[in-house]
């Protein structure tokens, strides 16, 4: 029983506040940079575009959160996100089928039998999480070029726009969609068990399943859940360009990933809060529309994106060493 | 022996030989001439990948016309829009003993090595779109077909707002080199040659739309509104998705009637966008892949059979909108094009 007495806690709040405030200040610096550089940023019409455009990485970041949360990663998000767009365009044009809602619910179920698929593979077969879900990703993106036969398919729906252009009160319903599933996922996170079990399994699995936590059904339920959030995240790309392409959402699961990660998620497991990756995919998205307005260059673009991150990250583990010392000293 | 009886009976003999040889031993004679000529050839073809629509054509013309030759055998391999894999392609093209390769390939610093492993193999080359040294080059005129999108937006703009443009938007794809380059440089050229007031160029946006339709959808949402006060926007796209990912970034910020979109290649997806009611897709050049096999084919033969063939074969190209889509694919929009053909014969019935 030693171990379950030598597993490493959950990263105390104290720490995470740190995180999320040493993010908030990023996010503040370059709101300031931006508005400073461009008279475009703070106009009512960029703050809308940038609302309406949030959504596809915010959602599928939810569950990627989770997955490295426990330890693990899962890089299938894209070509999930890819394939239940395809799905809902080849069993509606091709198939016939008499909604397109019942051609998105049954993306949401391809997208959720492939997260399990990927749970199923990490904890009956032991494979590992990285080789899994790569697999399942050239699986995923496969299927999407074999039932569109390469093709893009577009869709003409004005009631399935909605979910990608649509909003209530001035604001993107997909932007409210995303807040209410960060609602739900903090509540689940923070205030219930099983989201406290998840950051005991990515501290230590062993530990965790010693102290009684059935830590295979943990994870087939956070990959499944990543599975059917990237599948939605899949269906709002559709609605937004109203149209479906197999070659869509490529790199995504980067984007998604260096978002968790700025918003202070560790890699290693045990770590992490939704409200951290809620404000790492705004900083990533403001760095992309303020360096667009200012008309600078895609690849210098690409190395700002690239720096922020390093930064973001090397302050935050630099700031977490030199007070996790000075613990020590106090100790 | 006086030599001078033997100067005519010289010229006989050689007379006579040139007759029988051209009655009888002329394929002969040209086979010699020209050592890779055969009676059929085996043709390694390395597709740039399957995974685009266009690419997917390109390959299904080249089957069709090989069985057209009824001669050619097509070995077929894929690029995966990798240089490594293109050279890997050839070593086995060469390993299979092919007579000619059909390269489109991607990655121009492969081809140097592509090309010495082919010629110290004494296979004949065409490169598809990205010339390679020493290969008969194939492909599009890529400045042409950008000249065709842009005369054709700026005869558009000049009809219908006035000859006035508040701001151009290019969705180019820098990352690939020259040839998208030319495109975007030819469109942008006749458009500014054909418009009435041609754009000055601080409201010319250069953008990379990383040849996807959500890049394109991003960085023309994190343009618009730059541009709160343009009405009129004219946009040119490398493709037809980065076209169609514009116009839905336009429609979702509320101003798709303020945008009016061109684009190349014309595919499926393109034509439906066109198609549209109230479409803002003014329509794209064609290239025609399906049609390159029927071209190749030939071509290599010829160079085979050591017949001349130019260093480099163009393909056609036509800019396609709803007005003639029905004259280029009249197949794949039977219900638009049976309901223009009746508009058409009822109007000639009213005239006459």
């Amino acid at each position: 029983m030693n171990r379950i007495e030598s597993a490493p806690l959950p990263v105390p709040r104290g720490r995470q506040a740190a995180t999320t405030i040493s993010l908030a200040a990023t996010f503040l610096i370059l709101v300031v940079f931006f508005a400073w550089r461009s008279p475009n940023f703070l106009t009512a019409i960029n703050l809308v575009n940038l609302a309406s455009t949030l959504a596809i990485v915010g959602i599928v970041a939810i569950g990627e959160t989770l997955v490295l949360i426990t330890g693990g990663v899962d890089i299938s998000v894209g070509a999930v996100a890819a394939l239940a767009g395809v799905v809902t365009s080849v069993l509606l044009l091709n198939y016939g089928w008499p909604s397109i809602w019942l051609c998105a619910l049954a993306a949401l179920i391809a997208g959720t039998i492939v997260g399990l698929t990927n749970g199923l593979l990490i904890t009956r077969f032991k494979i590992n999480p990285l080789i899994a879900t790569l697999g399942a990703y050239s699986i995923a993106r496969g299927l999407a070029f074999v039932l569109s036969g390469g093709q893009t398919n577009l869709l003409n729906d004005p009631g399935f726009q909605f979910l990608g252009r649509g909003a209530i009160a001035g604001i993107p319903f997909s932007l409210l969609l995303m807040l209410l599933l960060y609602a739900l996922f903090w509540v689940v996170l923070n205030h219930t068990p099983f989201g406290r079990n998840l950051y005991a399994i990515g501290s230590n699995r062993e530990a965790a399943r010693l102290s009684g936590i059935r830590v295979n059904r943990h994870l087939l339920v956070v990959y499944a859940v990543t599975g059917l959030l990237s599948a939605l995240g899949g269906l709002i790309n559709v609605s937004q360009l109203a149209s479906s392409a197999p070659r869509s959402a490529v790199g995504l699961e980067f984007t998604v990933i260096a978002a968790v990660v700025l918003g202070g998620t560790s890699l290693s497991g045990g770590k992490g809060s939704l409200v951290g990756t809620f404000i790492g995919v705004i900083i990533l998205r403001i760095l992309d529309n303020g360096l667009t307005l200012l008309n600078i260059s895609s690849f210098w673009q690409d190395v700002a994106r690239g720096t922020v991150l390093l930064l973001a990250v090397g302050f935050d583990q630099i700031r977490q060493r030199w007070s996790e010392r000075e613990a020590r000293r106090g100790q | 022996m006086n030599k001078n009886l033997l100067k005519p009976a010289g010229v006989i003999v050689t007379l006579v030989a040139l007759v029988c040889s051209a009655f009888f031993a002329l394929p002969v004679s040209a086979q010699d001439d020209c050592p890779t000529a055969k009676d059929s050839y085996v043709i390694g073809f390395a597709n740039l990948t399957e995974d685009i629509a266009f690419t997917q054509l390109v390959r299904e013309g080249l089957i069709e016309a090989a069985e057209a030759a009824g001669n050619v055998e097509l070995v077929l391999a894929d690029n995966r829009l990798d240089g490594a894999t293109a050279l890997a392609n050839t070593e086995n093209f060469i390993t299979q003993g092919v007579d000619g390769i059909i390269h489109f390939q991607t990655d121009a610093a492969f081809g140097n090595v592509i090309m010495s492993r082919a010629r110290q193999a004494n296979i004949p080359v065409i490169a598809i779109d990205i010339p390679m040294p020493g290969a008969v080059f194939f492909g599009a005129d890529n400045y042409y077909a950008g000249e065709l999108a842009g005369q054709a937006l700026a005869e558009w703009v000049n009809e219908n707002w006035d000859g006035q443009v508040d701001a151009v938007l290019m969705l180019e794809l820098p990352q690939s080199g020259e040839i998208p380059a030319a495109r975007m440089q030819g469109m942008l050229d006749a458009f500014q040659a054909n418009v009435a007031n041609p754009v000055p160029e601080e409201l010319i946006f250069h953008l990379d739309s990383k040849n996807t339709q959500e890049e394109a959808f991003r960085v023309v949402s994190d343009t618009l509104p730059s541009i709160p006060d343009a009405t009129r926007i004219v946009a040119m796209t490398i493709n037809d998705g980065t076209g169609i990912g514009t116009i839905a970034a336009a429609e979702a910020a509320g101003r798709g009637d303020q945008i009016m979109v061109v684009g190349q290649n014309a595919d499926p997806s393109g034509q439906e966008e066109m198609l549209k009611e109230n479409s803002r897709y003014l329509g794209a050049t064609a290239y025609f892949p399906e049609n390159y096999g029927a071209k190749l084919i030939p071509t290599m033969i010829d160079i085979l059979e050591c017949r001349p063939v130019p260093p480099s074969v163009y393909v056609d190209h036509v800019f396609i909108s709803a007005d003639n889509i029905c004259d280029y694919y009249p197949e794949n929009w039977p219900e638009h094009c049976g309901e223009v053909t009746a508009e058409a014969q009822a109007t000639e019935e009213a005239g006459s």
